[in-house]
């Protein structure tokens, strides 16, 4: 038996690195610049920034030297001049024909590069041009401190587009320098500007930081409510744990038990009903059963408290609405289930040896349902916690599922990405559960 | 399908499904009420490019002030009698022909903007089809792909490919569907990919296991020894014979596509300013406090009966095609 855990513990880690990798493409790779989103169209760059530092987006993604900054956004100039449209001293140009879209610096000018806030000091920052100046021209890419000048360099004279790679250190007081584009004769075209600020070491990346933050359990912080995230799942678990448990255990009572009453009466009258009944149920959508069951039961009727989380008595309705609505479905299942037992060999065996249907239906088929009976409980356990988003809302119980539901509303994407993360979690537990209870019951199972 | 009762007449696989279906009276009834449903669906579908093409405000946006809450009716509207000072004395014809221009006939009432829940009920279910069918489309071939694939190679190919139906079926389903369409951002495209990417696992998982039956069959062993290349074999041989999961696939998931972008759009991260059935729902929900209970009412009917009808004929087709599959 310590054997079959050990391995199925084991068969448990490439699905954990594969969440963990989906959850890091779908978060970060996808979900593009969260920083941007959760301050909206207003936000400065530096607070997008600053946002972006705390939970490592301006890393690079997987690895690498350079990472893009804030400071200056990549000019192509494929539409407009972006942050140079108010710079004095440049011309801009639309692309026209195979031209592409560029900006121009004539003889004798000198202009200031946009910074959108002042670099770090003390890092290293890496200015990529794309250009093209024609012979006798002189161009100069300048970082100007108080008093002394940082940097140089000169940009060669070419008449092919070129690419110049201008790196250099920012000096102690970053809030001084100016970097400057200055041409003293002929002039400049550039298609494309860079600016990208060089890592400590390649491995400092978006991907590292992620699980270095998951191994230390730290889910961040949601820039709604300035709280841990962590804080929140524990305090969001308890409130939720109340309203899932008694549904998973009452919803299992009250389906089983009809799904035996289909298997007694099968092909019946009542048999056909309840089956009737299963699909109806199914076809009505969630949202409406919790709402016509607020409106109606809470609301109109006044049988149940409509909001909060007091006693017991707010719980009862929003637990009788999901065993409603969800009886459908799991007495279908478990009635082909039981049909499905009823058919087998062992059955026939005790008829023949003369036992009442009662004895068969609940010793011997009642038994031997159990194994799919608990593979859909497991199933259901993280189905459980994610479904019960809804339902915490429109009662206003403080569990996960309103936690998530807030989360998802505001695009609070570190309270998104770790209930995802928990609920994937989670499954995998549950079916690891299960997988052992099988082995515990069924010996069999542990030689495969 | 027993090779004794062979009478007369004998069947094909897909002309006995047929007469199965046929003998089934709610099925029947239920395929009917999916044809109507798509029908209205295409009809919605012209009225919104109709509108579009012509840049124009269609009906089901109109807003209208004056007639909002009307309730259910066959009659003119109640402003439409009204001080219709027109110069003159317009003669009967005129009298009627105006008469008939402000006769405004809600048979489902209008909602809190004046607007027509019929209409908008006809878009929602143009919107819904369009989840269905666009969710389906990038779902099915991929489940079925990767899981003829993984069945037929198995191997490292197999292994990955396991892995990666393991891990999505990881994910907890709604709140990812929900995190995709947070994250492409609003609009249906998030919706799309959200139920697409989720959707294939069950139908690879299925077709999987199936092409490993298939494959130590006679048929697939003879067409090995011909020599065919394993691509004709699956697409050529296999796949016509385990089709029939895709057919059942289709029809269950149909309706939880139709589901769950309700659900997208009733948390207001799906579709944006069309009419949807779960931004319906959103919209009618609020002012049911006020009394105003047509809207959701007819929504609720709208969403039942199709996803009824597709849950009978799920049924049936289950029954008729693969008895012993386990769709859950």
């Amino acid at each position: 038996m310590r054997h079959y855990i050990v391995r199925r513990v084991l068969q448990m880690i490439p699905t954990l690195i594969g969440v963990i990798l989906l959850t890091f493409v779908l978060f970060n790779v996808v979900g593009g610049s969260p920083g941007a989103v959760a301050h909206g169209q207003k936000a400065s760059a530096l607070e997008i920034e600053e946002f972006d530092e705390e939970r490592g987006y301006n890393k690079p993604l997987l690895f690498g030297w350079w990472t893009r900054t804030r400071a200056f956004d990549d000019s192509r100039f494929a539409e407009n001049a972006g942050a140079w449209r108010d710079i004095a001293g440049v011309s801009y140009h639309r692309p026209e024909g195979r031209m592409p879209g560029r900006l121009t610096v004539t003889g004798d000018a000198v202009c200031a590069v946009p910074l959108a806030f002042p670099l770090r000091a003390r890092e290293s920052y890496r200015f990529t041009l794309r250009y093209r100046l024609a012979e006798p021209g002189r161009a100069v890419l300048a970082l100007h401190g108080p008093g002394q000048t940082e940097h140089r360099a000169e940009l060669a004279a070419s008449a092919r587009w070129r690419t110049a790679r201008i790196r250099f250190e920012v000096p102690e007081k970053p809030a001084t320098l100016r970097p400057e584009l200055a041409v003293t004769n002929g002039t400049l075209e550039i298609r494309e500007i860079r600016l990208r600020r060089r890592m400590a070491h390649p491995f400092d990346s978006q991907f590292f930081f992620f699980l270095g933050r998951l191994a230390r359990l730290d889910f961040g912080t949601s820039h709604v409510t300035n709280q841990k995230v962590s804080t929140m799942l524990k305090e969001g678990a308890g409130p939720s744990l109340m309203l899932t448990v008694p549904i998973l255990f009452g919803g299992l009572a009250g389906s089983v038990s009809l799904a035996l009453v289909c298997a007694w009466f099968r092909n019946r009258l009542l048999d056909r009903l309840l089956v009737l009944l299963s699909v109806v149920l199914m076809s009505v959508n969630y949202i409406v059963w919790i709402i016509a069951g607020q409106y109606v039961l809470a609301y109109k009727l006044d049988w149940f408290p409509v909001w909060g989380f007091e006693s017991w008595r707010f719980l009862v309705l929003p637990i009788g609405i999901w065993i409603v609505s969800s009886l459908g479905r799991d007495l279908r299942f478990y009635r082909t289930i039981m049909l499905e037992e009823l058919h087998k060999d062992y059955v026939r065996t005790a008829k023949a040896k003369g036992v009442g249907p009662a004895g068969i239906l609940f010793r011997h088929v009642l038994r031997n349902a159990m194994i799919p009976v608990i593979t859909n409980v497991s199933m259901a356990v993280p189905f459980l916690f994610t479904g019960s988003l809804l339902l915490e809302s429109f009662f206003g119980i403080p569990g996960l599922g309103r936690v998530g539901i807030e989360g998802l509303t505001w695009s609070d994407f570190d309270v998104v990405r770790a209930v995802v993360l928990i609920g994937a979690v989670l499954y995998l537990v549950a079916n690891l559960v299960t997988d052992l209870c099988y082995a515990l019951v069924d010996p069999r199972v542990r030689l495969q | 399908m027993s090779d004794s009762t062979i009478t007369e007449k004998s069947l094909s696989r897909w002309g006995e499904v047929r007469r199965k279906l046929r003998r089934n009276r709610p099925a029947v009834a239920g395929l009917w009420l999916i044809a109507l449903y798509l029908a209205t669906a295409l009809y919605g579908e012209a009225a919104y490019w109709w509108h579009r093409c012509r840049d124009t405000t269609p009906p089901y946006q109109r807003i209208n002030m004056d007639q909002r809450y009307l309730p259910p009716s066959f009659c003119r509207a109640p402003f439409a009698a009204g001080p219709a000072a027109d110069a003159g004395r317009p003669g009967p014809v005129r009298r009627l022909l105006s008469g008939l221009r402000e006769l405004t006939v809600h048979p489902l009432g209008t909602d809190n903007l004046g607007r027509d829940v019929l209409r908008r009920l006809v878009q929602g279910a143009r919107i819904g089809f369009q989840v269905g069918i666009v969710t389906s489309m990038i779902a099915l071939p991929l489940g079925l792909l990767l899981g003829c694939l993984a069945g037929y190679f198995g191997g490292k190919l197999d292994d990955f490919i396991v892995w990666l139906y393991t891990t999505f079926a990881c994910m907890p389903g709604l709140l990812f569907i929900l995190a995709i369409a947070m994250l492409v951002g609003k609009g249906l495209l998030g919706i799309y990919l959200g139920i697409g990417l989720t959707m294939w696992v069950n139908l690879c998982r299925l077709i999987r296991a199936e092409v490993l039956k298939h494959k130590s069959r006679p048929y697939v062993r003879a067409a090995q020894a011909l020599g065919y290349s394993p691509l004709r074999i699956i697409f050529r041989h296999i796949l016509p014979n385990v089709l029939h999961i895709v057919i059942i696939v289709f029809s269950l998931r149909f309706p939880a596509a139709i589901g769950t972008e309700i659900f997208v759009s009733f948390l207001g991260i799906g579709v944006q300013g069309e009419p949807s059935w779960g931004l319906m729902i959103s919209n009618a929900r609020l002012r049911l406090w006020q009394g105003v209970w047509w809207e959701l009412t007819f929504v609720t009917l709208a969403i039942f009966l199709v996803v009824l009808a597709f849950n009978v004929v799920g049924d049936a087709l289950r029954d008729a095609l693969d008895p012993r599959l386990r769709t859950e």
